[in-house]
């Protein structure tokens, strides 16, 4: 080893304290960088390799009923290499006394031999025996039942029936039941004959033999078969392409990764602030070091190597210390992700990519930020670098903001001599304040983002005066459900509502939802104009989310829209505000009457008590009410069980902020750790000169506190200032990309008052060892130093 | 060797424009051992910097053995320095971090001057013969101020180099340790070496040949 390396190497031990910590805050970043990118290889290869071995539909078409002949017939075409058909019934289930759940029924014909979107029994019977169910190992916390249990089924057109519980399955392309709050059952012909149904199936799933991943190529074979279908008298109602290849959830995780990867380099980047602090402290520090060097014969290139070579060695003792915490990290981020879409992670194996990609910017990071301070640091002239005193090379004084500074205190205290202090060195205190105030502006982010979701989600079921929905699976009377209402105890007011599709050409189609003129059960937001009023016949009210979709739709517009297979004239009175909410327009309900006089779909009910037991007594006793009358509900939702699902996903954004702010936090308090170390260092001089006027070791300790707290309460100001325009922009990308809808923005005032406390305490205990330091050092010590 | 014509420099400061140099013209033979005295702030340290390539004139030419290095970019001066000249400052300026012996090897790893095995023995060599050999493996902090200035010496030595500068390389040394240090350079002009000290002590007479005097920028003697 040579000479300037050997240099190198024991400078940095005889800074060892401060270089670990610079290690530290490097190996954070990098640590959060690979965590991320490693959970991206894990993840993207892992959800498509499970989706894909389940073989997934290229295309699914609805038809009235498939049997065995047209399947051989579809089979024929030599574009389609498998032809499987399904049902899916909607029905409730429940597992106890009360509280029907909704329920999403598969039937299969031959679970011996499903070739498309296979299912993977985990427990229990495979297949499920006549009179038996199996249900998603998801659902089974929403069914609140366990195998062995029996459960009771009905669906819209057959009679309650007890099923077993027999064992359960993974199906790996449904999203997860607890967010959805839905139970999904898987049965065979005979069960759903059992559950009054006709048995027939009338969903076609079939896969393309070649270029699967060719959404065109799809199309054309999917339009082949339902030209096929069609002309054998099956005409196909409806088509269904999903995103070749991909997991349905594929995208909600690439956007999340996405958010994520952004800040693990956001983390790499703070870190790499510290290592312009520490090497840009260091090269000040030995200038006249660098003057020897040069005057014995060193080159610039040669002087900068050894500093180099320093920062080379943070970037290799970062990536040591990062790797195992990356892959530990990225374990934790899959299994969470793999809770939450539900599906298996057969390896954890890293791609070799990951880790060069690891290497690479771990090493190159801090050697980008020393480029920088080296240049600067090696650039001094011999001369001026063999006069340097070591201390103080700052001039302070010098502009008017110094003097301001000097003007705003008073006669000499510690917190007078902090507050200049802390200007001597602008550079690095701007960096130190990045990486705190960025702390603190994560911290509060978090916050007001939980904030603002829990607002929105606030108006939005403010908006609905209803606590409980129930849906038929057909049209009844109202004077049937209006009796069954009158003979529940607990309802305070009931609506009738119906739902149908509307669609301005045949593929832009959305809900319309017909609802009494003076309707108290709901009560929107208008973004512009009004809601529907007595008196409308020809008037509509759109959403946000139709507005969105259909940019054309304007309020004062006239339009024609095709319900069922009639068209109307249509004006658009108003747009309303609904978050998360599909497509929908409003409309009279008496333009659907006059088609169906009497007739309803759907039923909104206040209740007298809204709470969890008191709306399952309603739901049970309606239910049978609504069974004497031979009413059948397809499902029903309370408020508070849609609540829980949108709690559910929202979470998942709070808690991955409130984990950034406390990795920036982290890497901000470390920042500061070494900035005071540093100031405390480059004055210690200074110090020993104060000690030797009679300044004790308490009032050279309170200095440095004091300068610490300072850098802590300003970066706070910064982050306060800045909390709420970047709080808004945060949640509204993220939640917006998640959920397509915007954010109800609002200030959370706690945050601030947090993170004082926040600040204030990580300042304390930032300086805390540096101050301790100085106010140890002896005057001779310190006069000495240079 | 060394010859400098005209030399003139002046350093912008806040309080105006200092003169350190005025019109230097100086001539030194190889193998001359030459004291340049003064007062504090007479221009010596500036003149040893002119010959160093430390610093350059604001005007006139500086030539050392036929090279007028005040042409030279930065990095070539630094490359041309670790061949050619020595070193010595009053402080010592040892690197803190490196021992004494790595100290000396220092100058022979930026010149690639000699082989890399070669290196310590040279080093250990040079720190025997300022007579501070069994110290070779010590850091500065733990030596006294001769020791520093002999590892100091020996540092300047490293390349062998034709020329050596010594800025007042007595001045923070007791009068006993600095009657040793001034025969050690004595004993390298003996030998060939060329060696320019810059110094404001008068006892300087007994080890040079020639005695220049310099007094507010200007050679006066």
């Amino acid at each position: 080893m040579t000479t300037p390396w050997r240099k190198a190497i024991r400078d940095f031990w005889t800074e060892r304290a401060r270089t670990v910590l610079v290690v530290l805050a490097i190996a954070l970043g990098i640590s959060a960088f690979a965590s991320v990118l490693a959970a991206y290889a894990i993840l993207t290869r892992e959800l498509d390799r499970g989706y894909l071995e389940t073989n997934p539909a290229s295309a699914v078409l609805w038809v009235q009923r498939i049997d065995d002949e047209l399947i051989a017939q579809i089979l024929q075409n030599r574009e389609v290499s498998d032809a499987e058909p399904r049902r899916t019934v909607t029905g409730q289930i429940k597992a106890g006394p009360v509280q029907w759940r909704n329920l999403t029924l598969f039937v299969v014909k031959d679970y011996g031999d499903i070739r498309v979107s296979k299912l993977v029994p985990e427990e229990g019977a495979w297949p499920p025996a006549t009179g038996e169910i199996l249900i998603e190992r998801d659902a089974f916390q929403v069914a609140k039942a366990k195998i062995g249990d029996k459960v009771t089924v009905k669906t819209a057109h057959g009679k309650e029936q007890q099923l077993l519980v027999s064992g359960r399955v993974h199906d790996v392309g449904q999203a997860q039941a607890r967010m959805e709050n839905i139970v999904y059952g898987y049965i065979n012909l005979a069960t759903l004959v059992q559950l009054g149904e006709q048995p027939y199936l009338d969903q076609l799933n079939i896969r393309v033999r070649n270029n699967r991943f060719d959404e065109k190529h799809i199309e054309r074979v999917a339009g082949e078969v339902k030209t096929l279908l069609e002309s054998r008298g099956y005409p196909v109602t409806y088509i269904n392409i999903p995103r070749p290849g991909k997991h349905p959830h594929s995208d909600l995780t690439g956007i999340l990764l996405l958010a994520m990867s952004s800040f693990g380099l956001f983390v790499l980047l703070l870190s790499g602030i510290l290592v312009v602090n520490l090497l840009s402290a260091l090269m000040a520090s030995q200038v006249r070091q660098i003057g020897v060097m040069k005057a014995i014969g060193g080159t610039r290139w040669q002087i900068a190597r050894i500093y180099f070579g320093q920062a080379l060695f943070l970037g290799i003792a970062a990536v040591v210390v990062s790797i195992p915490l990356g892959v530990i990290g990225s374990r934790a981020l899959c299994d969470y992700m793999a809770m939450f879409l539900n599906f298996d992670i057969n390896s954890y194996a890293v791609p070799v990519w990951v880790y060069l990609l690891v290497v690479i910017v771990g090493i190159a990071s801090p050697l980008i930020a020393a480029a920088y301070p080296i240049r600067r640091g090696t650039a001094v002239p011999v001369r001026v670098a063999l006069t340097d005193f070591g201390l103080s090379r700052t001039t302070f004084g010098a502009n008017a903001f110094d003097r301001l500074l000097v003007r705003l205190g008073g006669s000499f205290s510690p917190l007078v001599f902090a507050v200049r202090n802390i200007f001597r060195r602008r550079a690095r205190l701007v960096l130190t304040l990045l990486t705190l105030s960025a702390g603190g502006l994560f911290f509060m982010a978090a916050l007001n983002v939980r904030a603002s979701i829990i607002n929105t989600l606030d108006r939005m079921f403010g908006a609905r005066k209803f606590d409980l929905a129930v849906t038929f699976s057909d049209p009844y009377e109202w004077s049937r459900i209006q009796r069954a209402i009158n003979n529940t105890q607990g309802i305070t007011n009931a609506e009738g509502w119906f739902f149908t599709e509307g669609a301005l050409t045949p593929d832009r189609e959305f809900t319309v939802a017909a609802l009494p003129v003076d309707t108290k059960l709901l009560d929107l937001e208008m973004l512009d104009g009004r809601f529907l009023r007595p008196g409308d016949t020809n008037a509509l009210v759109i959403n946000n989310a139709l507005a969105a979709r259909v940019p054309a739709l304007r309020v004062g517009e006239t339009i024609t829209l095709r319900i069922g297979s009639a068209e109307s004239s249509w004006r658009i009175v108003g747009l309303a505000k609904e978050a998360y909410s599909p497509a929908i327009a409003y409309i009279p309900l008496d333009f659907i009457q006059k088609q169906e006089p009497g007739m309803t779909n759907s039923l909104r009910l206040a209740l007298a008590r809204n709470d969890f037991d008191s709306i399952s007594i309603v739901k049970e006793s309606l239910d049978r009410n609504l069974e004497r009358e031979g009413v059948r509900a397809r499902g029903s939702s309370s408020q508070a069980e849609t609540r829980f699902g949108f709690d559910q996903h929202m979470l998942m954004i709070y808690i991955f902020l409130v984990v950034m702010s406390a990795i920036v936090g982290s890497v901000g308090a470390l920042g500061l750790m070494t900035t005071m170390s540093l100031n405390v260092l480059e004055r210690r001089r200074e110090m020993g000169v104060l000690r030797a006027i009679g300044a004790t070791p308490r009032v050279v300790w309170l200095m440095v506190i004091s300068e610490g707290l300072m850098i802590g309460i300003l970066s706070w100001t910064i982050a306060a200032l800045l909390a709420w325009p970047v709080s808004k922009v945060v949640g509204d990308a993220l939640v917006g990309a998640m959920l397509r809808g915007g954010l109800d923005f609002v200030f959370e005032p706690k945050g601030l008052l947090i993170w004082l406390v926040v600040s204030i305490s990580v300042s304390a205990a930032g300086s805390f060892l540096p101050a301790w330091k100085a106010s140890q050092t002896t005057v001779r010590e310190a006069l000495a130093y240079e | 060797m060394i010859s400098l014509h005209q030399v003139s420099k002046k350093y912008e400061t806040p309080a105006g424009v200092f003169s350190a140099l005025t019109n230097v013209d100086l001539y030194i033979s190889g193998g001359e051992f030459v004291g340049v005295v003064g007062k504090s702030g007479s221009g010596k340290s500036t003149l040893l910097n002119m010959i160093a390539g430390i610093d350059r004139p604001s005007s006139g030419a500086v030539t050392v053995a036929g090279t007028a290095i005040h042409e030279f970019a930065e990095n070539k001066l630094a490359a041309w320095r670790g061949r050619n000249v020595g070193f010595v400052f009053q402080f010592f300026q040892l690197l803190p971090t490196l021992t004494a012996a790595e100290n000396v090897i220092l100058p022979m790893d930026f010149g690639k001057s000699f082989p890399l095995r070669e290196r310590r023995k040279r080093a250990e060599a040079l720190l025997e013969r300022v007579g501070v050999g069994r110290h070779a493996d010590k850091l500065p902090a733990t030596l006294s101020g001769g020791e520093q200035q002999r590892v100091a010496i020996a540092r300047a030595l490293a390349n062998e180099p034709p020329l050596v500068l010594a800025d007042e390389p007595t001045g923070n040394l007791d009068s006993i340790t600095a009657a040793g240090i001034l025969d050690l350079f004595r004993g390298m002009a003996t030998q060939g070496t060329t060696v320019v000290i810059a110094t404001h002590e008068a006892d300087i007479a007994r080890v040079i040949d020639r005695r220049v005097e310099i007094s507010d920028g200007i050679i006066v003697k």
